[in-house]
């Protein structure tokens, strides 16, 4: 699987950072994953399971199996009910740890731009931590302060103390500059991204929004969601009968996905993607890409087509695990591969908004 | 004493043409004030102030209309939302009777377990996200978005609940069917 040389890692800073499994049931996890993970691992990699190292042995059967107590768990598919702290996200970068910010979120109401440098959290340097030492320091009580400095995409430096808040994001963000139509979608949540979406590009037509302009749909941050939410977010844009994929389940049996009927957006399409992009993120864009429908901008995808199924065990505690692979239209699937983008970009462009929308003016008058 | 009287006399004089710097009467100054009564200045201020005051009566009410149309915004977005409420409410009470009437389903001797088991997990995920909807509604006013993003989070929870509500349809469609 290639990263590319901007590795991206984003961590919701507002989620719990998971602990070490507790009593799980071993007997019921080797069922589960002998009987339907999409391949049947071996028994003698089932037999060695044990509470103590199951995290890395259950890696070792499948990359993206993990195991979640009743507390810890949040499913991926569905909204997140209660939002709490900075309001950002954070994105590694070969450059340095930086924010993603959340609409109506703390750092968002107290004016910091999205893509700025985290440099010190309450007088704490953030160079040489992990992204998870950082997310722990900027998590916190309701209503308490958290002091940030900064490097603000213009370069300036800039101290700034943020209050912990509850907030609740937007489904589909407007990114500046709006007028240009730039949304952008984080989530693939099952049944709500879709009408968000539909309800944003409508929105933005009532405002005056060209008809026939570039529809740019900025998915740098999309780590995924429900792999079907994924596939009716395509069906908006492709005439009905279009293959959006094939699902692969165990013993290599294909479903076709098909484009249904109904209302249909026409105007072009260019997609900001990059090596956060992953999993059904990737699989939209792979769909839109690879039946010619969406322009690529950015740089190389994470490289996962498979999906991941969660299986709720007779103590309340949930096994996930990979139960389906996705092939493109194309007739391959991404994982381990990416997506490559019609055009590329740089770090440093990858990170501008500014600079991104540029490119899509050239990409869209050139190629 | 004489020069004493006579120093006063000018000085007094001094004090009052310093206030007398401006023309208009209503400024207080004496000589000015006289002056301008006698050399028609003083209607020009007066048309002048008039001029001015006709001017923040005008912004007045400019600022009266805006309020105005601001209240009436309000107020249109408070009635739209209550009724949003009012239907996602009326929606939470349709989907816990269908969950209950699926309940019902799979307790009874229907041949297809496996399409009821799938039933039921489908009303309780829409039964999740029909709560979520209702709880962002509440959310809605004071959630920190800006007055474009509120908007837009309002249509969006509008498309969403029209998704939810055709969901709902199917399921019930669904659960009719399983039950015949």
């Amino acid at each position: 699987m290639r990263i590319g040389s901007l590795l991206i890692l984003a961590v919701t800073v507002v989620l719990t950072i998971h602990t070490a499994a507790q009593s799980a049931p071993l007997d019921e996890i080797r069922r589960v994953l002998w009987e339907d993970a999409l391949v049947q691992p071996d028994p003698g990699a089932l037999e060695i399971l044990d509470e103590s190292s199951l995290p890395e042995l259950l890696k070792q059967i499948d990359p993206y199996a993990r195991y979640f107590t009743a507390r810890e768990y949040r499913s991926p598919t569905t909204r997140r009910e209660g939002w709490l702290g900075i309001g950002g996200e954070l994105i590694v970068g070969s450059g340095g740890i930086f924010l993603s910010v959340y609409k109506g979120g703390a750092a968002d109401i107290a004016g910091v731009p999205d893509r700025s440098k985290l440099l010190e959290v309450d007088g704490k340097t953030v160079a040489g931590l992990e992204p998870q030492a950082v997310a722990a320091l900027l998590k916190g009580a309701e209503g308490s302060i958290v002091h940030l400095t900064l490097d603000l995409p213009d370069e300036r430096q800039s101290s700034v103390a943020l209050i912990r808040t509850a907030f609740k994001p937007l489904d589909v963000e407007l990114v500046p500059p709006g007028d240009r139509q730039v949304l952008r979608i984080r989530e693939f949540i099952a049944g709500m991204t879709r009408p968000a979406l539909q309800a944003t590009i409508d929105f933005l037509a009532r405002k005056g929004a060209p008809i026939n302009g570039s529809l740019i749909l900025d998915l740098r941050d999309a780590g995924g969601g429900d792999l079907y939410e994924a596939f009716d977010l395509a069906d908006l844009f492709l005439p009905p009968g279009t293959l959006l994929g094939k699902v692969q389940t165990r013993g290599g049996e294909f479903t076709e996905i098909r484009a249904s009927p109904g209302k249909k957006y026409l105007m072009p399409v260019v997609l900001i993607v990059g090596p956060g992009t992953a999993s059904s993120a990737e699989i939209f864009a792979g769909a839109l890409h690879q039946q010619g429908r969406a322009k690529l901008l950015g740089q190389q995808t994470y490289g996962k087509c498979s999906s991941q199924t969660d299986t709720h065990l007779s103590d309340g505690s949930v096994l996930r695990y990979t139960n389906r692979e996705v092939v493109l239209p194309g007739g391959s699937s991404c994982s381990g591969a990416g997506l490559l983008p019609d055009r590329e970009v740089s770090d440093a462009e990858l990170i501008d908004i500014v600079l991104l929308v540029g490119e899509v003016d050239s990409l869209s008058v050139t190629e | 004493m004489k020069k004493t009287v006579l120093i006063m006399i000018l000085f007094a004089g001094m004090v009052i043409g310093g206030c007398a710097t401006h023309n208009d009467p209503r400024d207080g100054g004496f000589f000015g004030g006289v002056a301008g009564l006698s050399g028609g200045s003083y209607k020009k201020r007066v048309a002048e102030r008039e001029e001015r005051l006709e001017e923040l009566r005008a912004a007045q009410r400019a600022l009266d209309s805006e309020k105005g149309q601001l209240e009436v915004q309000k107020s249109t977005a408070q009635a739209q939302l209550n009724k949003d409420q009012a239907r996602v409410k009326a929606m939470q009470s349709e989907i816990a009777a269908l969950d209950k009437k699926t309940k019902s389903l799979a307790a009874s001797q229907v041949t297809d377990k496996q399409r009821v088991a799938d039933l039921q997990k489908r009303v309780v995920s829409l039964k999740g996200k029909m709560n979520q909807q209702a709880s962002s509604l509440d959310d809605l006013e004071g959630s920190g978005l800006g007055d474009v993003d509120m908007d837009l989070r309002r249509k969006q929870l509008e498309k969403q609940r029209d998704s939810l509500r055709r969901e709902y349809d199917l399921l019930m469609k669904m659960q009719i069917e399983l039950a015949q």
